[in-house]
């Protein structure tokens, strides 16, 4: 089992009454609300506590694609990739991941994802992914019906790219090159691929074909994405593929403390920041053509199948009217002592057959000293029991180099170790 | 009005058709396919009017063919030739208004009369237009509608025995539409307009709000010998609002004795 660390670049400073404004926090926030300087503050922020985890034995270091939104302010991924790629050692730099449609040409990102293989030394997942609606249909205005065809002539010739040994010339539908030739090439000849979705048959098509590892990058827990996940492992086996854990991965908000009392003093506040702000106006939830037909009446059967959590929890959730442990209860968050959240995390792992754990050890706008403290707990006193999960699969779908060092410093410094400072 | 299917250049797509007379093309706007609306009954009343729709559209295919607006409307050129009689008139409104001066400046020797109603095509960057794929429904009622309370007489081509819903038509069309409205409804039109010869009339809803009068004025500007007509009472769809007095000024352009156009046409057939 492999663990993460991520989180949502939010903007930590709106207004409590943000929600109230009628206000969308995608695509349309008015830029007034913003102080650069303190954009420029909490980036430094996580790239502090990035590097910590990459101390403190977190496999890879997760980096994400948004655009328009004080929910998530990393345009570039491979920005942020870029400063953890020369400063870190060990985790994997986890690109999670570029929104192929929205690069001109795409070879920026054969380009910027083989610079970022070299600085690293070969730790670079590449993650391929098609943007929210509110990421590649709105803020950068691809036709909702060209996504995906976009998406796959990108994605094609990004691996081309990556392969070729000589020049070649690349005459696709959108992008026309003569001389493709990309300089640098990865140190990994083809870094491990990941594509995120969330439900549509079509990438599950892809990555069941190409044997990737499929991301659900939700935020609402286990509850809410056990019957996508049940369905999707079920879509896997239908079709005959691999059902390695390690190709599964899902992201979880993390909130460890010394005692339960005060993991909810510390993170009630900035897990409610989290979901209240993230006002997402509906209209920009919905491109038509974004989601095929076939795909809408499939995750919709799949909403009202969710048996742990009513459309009514989901809108308490998003409006911060849960109290912190029914935020734990319902799986929006795992919280607690780090021996109550490895047990979560295990049940997590275990029933939804994820191998890859992104974990969001911070969220909005929580201090950095606590994240910092999440993460060190989370990252000696959790990560070491949880180990032996899926331990007898192979994974193919994290950089081998990062592997090698992570258990060579796990042998160094055995669990018992960590247990005797619990 | 009898509906059935056509199949030219490998796209099989709904037609409504009827009347005997005049041929005359209509081209649906970016929500739907009207079916057999009263409007285009009243014009076959003296025509041979034939309504397709869009590929992609409703029950329509070929969309996967298409990947830009050239492609489409040599299906259009295609679809006029395959009819058989040689130059018809043509009415396309709201972004069939688009496809129909698109056709117009492609194909200038099928196409006899123009007529857009309320088109697509012009973008001004002073004006822009509201973006009718965010528009809630209140919202899109509001701007597309003189009286909103006149949105029960429109017509669709939606059919439940198909197996859609009509939200699902809906997002078929919209998600057809996008492909050339989105994210701005402007794909260089007005750059070839000044190769549109024929005589052409572009007819304006008082109180659309879809597209703006300031378009009025562009439209005009692009087409200095076109006519303009403004109906009032009527938004983005005079001839559901206004049915007789868009089929007044219809049938008035139309059937005026065929004569050479009263424009000058440069020696390249450019207007200059």
């Amino acid at each position: 089992m492999k663990f993460h660390w991520f989180a949502e670049a939010t903007y930590p400073h709106l207004a409590d009454d943000f929600p109230k404004q009628g206000l969308s926090s995608w695509v349309s926030t008015p830029t007034s609300l913003m102080d650069p300087v303190k954009v420029g503050e909490t980036y430094r922020m996580f790239i502090r506590l990035m590097q910590q985890a990459d101390r403190d034995g977190f496999d890879g270091l997760a980096v994400n694609e948004h655009h328009q939104t004080p929910f998530a302010m990393t345009p570039s991924p491979n920005l942020l990739a870029a400063s953890l790629a020369s400063t870190t050692e060990n985790a994997a730099i986890l690109i999670i991941g570029d929104s192929l449609a929205l690069y001109n040409p795409p070879t920026r990102v054969a380009e910027e994802m083989a610079y970022l293989d070299c600085v690293s030394g070969g730790r670079v997942i590449a993650g391929f992914v098609f943007g929210t609606p509110m990421d590649s249909v709105f803020s950068y205005g691809n036709p909702p019906p060209e996504l995906r065809d976009r998406f796959h002539e990108a994605r094609e010739l990004i691996l081309r790219a990556w392969e070729a040994k000589e020049p070649f010339a690349f005459n696709g539908k959108y992008t026309q090159l003569r001389y493709v030739n990309v300089w640098p090439k990865p140190i990994q000849q083809r870094p491990p691929i990941w594509v995120p979705g969330s439900g549509s048959l079509e990438t599950w098509d892809l990555v069941i074909d190409e044997n990737y590892c499929y991301g659900h990058l939700s935020f609402s827990g286990l509850h809410s994405a056990k019957p996508m996940v049940d369905a999707y492992w079920d879509y896997v086996a239908s079709r005959g593929g691999d059902t390695n854990p390690h190709r599964m991965a899902f992201t979880q908000l993390i909130c460890c403390a010394a005692t339960e009392a005060e993991a909810e003093a510390k993170y009630y506040e900035a897990v409610r920041y989290f979901y209240r702000m993230n006002t997402l106006d509906p209209k920009f939830t919905m491109a038509p053509g974004y989601t095929t037909i076939r795909s809408q009446q499939a995750m919709a059967a799949r909403l009202r199948d969710a048996p742990n959590l009513r459309p009514e929890d989901r809108a308490r959730a998003a409006k911060g009217e849960m109290s912190f442990w029914e935020y734990d209860e319902k799986g929006y968050i795992i919280a607690g002592t780090p021996q109550r959240v490895r047990q979560r995390v295990r049940e997590l792992a275990t029933d939804l057959r994820v191998g890859q754990l992104i974990g969001c050890l911070h969220m909005g706008n929580l201090p950095e000293e606590t994240a910092a403290e999440n993460t060190h707990l989370f990252g000696t006193q959790v990560i070491p029991h949880l180990r032996d999960l899926w331990a007898d699969q192979p994974d193919h779908w994290t950089p081998p180099i990062s592997q090698q060092r992570i258990a060579a410093r796990s042998q160094a410094a055995p669990k018992q170790a960590f247990e005797a400072a619990e | 009005m009898i509906q059935s299917r056509m199949s030219v250049a490998g796209f099989d797509v709904r037609v409504w058709s009827g009347g005997v007379g005049p041929p005359l093309l209509y081209l649906h706007g970016f929500e739907h396919h009207p079916g057999a609306a009263p409007y285009l009954q009243r014009l076959a009343a003296d025509r041979h009017v034939l309504a397709p729709e869009h590929p992609g559209f409703g029950a329509s295919t070929g969309f996967d063919r298409l990947t830009d607006l050239q492609d489409l409307i040599l299906y259009y050129r295609a679809l006029v030739e395959s009819w058989g009689h040689g130059p018809v008139d043509v009415i396309g409104h709201c972004l069939g208004g688009m496809f129909a001066a698109e056709l117009a400046v492609l194909a200038p020797q099928l196409v006899r009369r123009l007529v857009l109603v309320d088109p697509y095509g012009l973008w001004l960057d002073a004006e822009p237009l509201p973006d009718p794929f965010l528009l809630a429904p209140a919202a899109l009622a509001a701007v597309k509608w003189s009286d909103p309370a006149c949105a029960s007489r429109e017509t669709t081509a939606f059919d439940a025995a198909l197996g859609d819903t009509a939200a699902e038509f809906r997002t078929i069309n919209l998600t057809a539409a996008s492909k050339f409205m989105w994210p701005i409804p402007d794909r260089g039109l007005a750059r070839r307009l000044p190769y549109l010869t024929a005589p052409t009339l572009v007819i304006h809803g008082e109180a659309d709000r879809l597209t703006p009068p300031a378009y009025e004025a562009a439209w005009a500007a692009a087409l200095p010998h076109a006519r303009t007509a403004v109906i009032a009472g009527a938004g983005h769809l005079p001839m559901v609002e206004a049915e007789d007095a868009f089929i007044a000024v219809v049938g008035e352009f139309l059937e005026e004795a065929r004569r050479p156009p009263a424009y000058e046409v440069g020696a390249r057939g450019v207007r200059s």
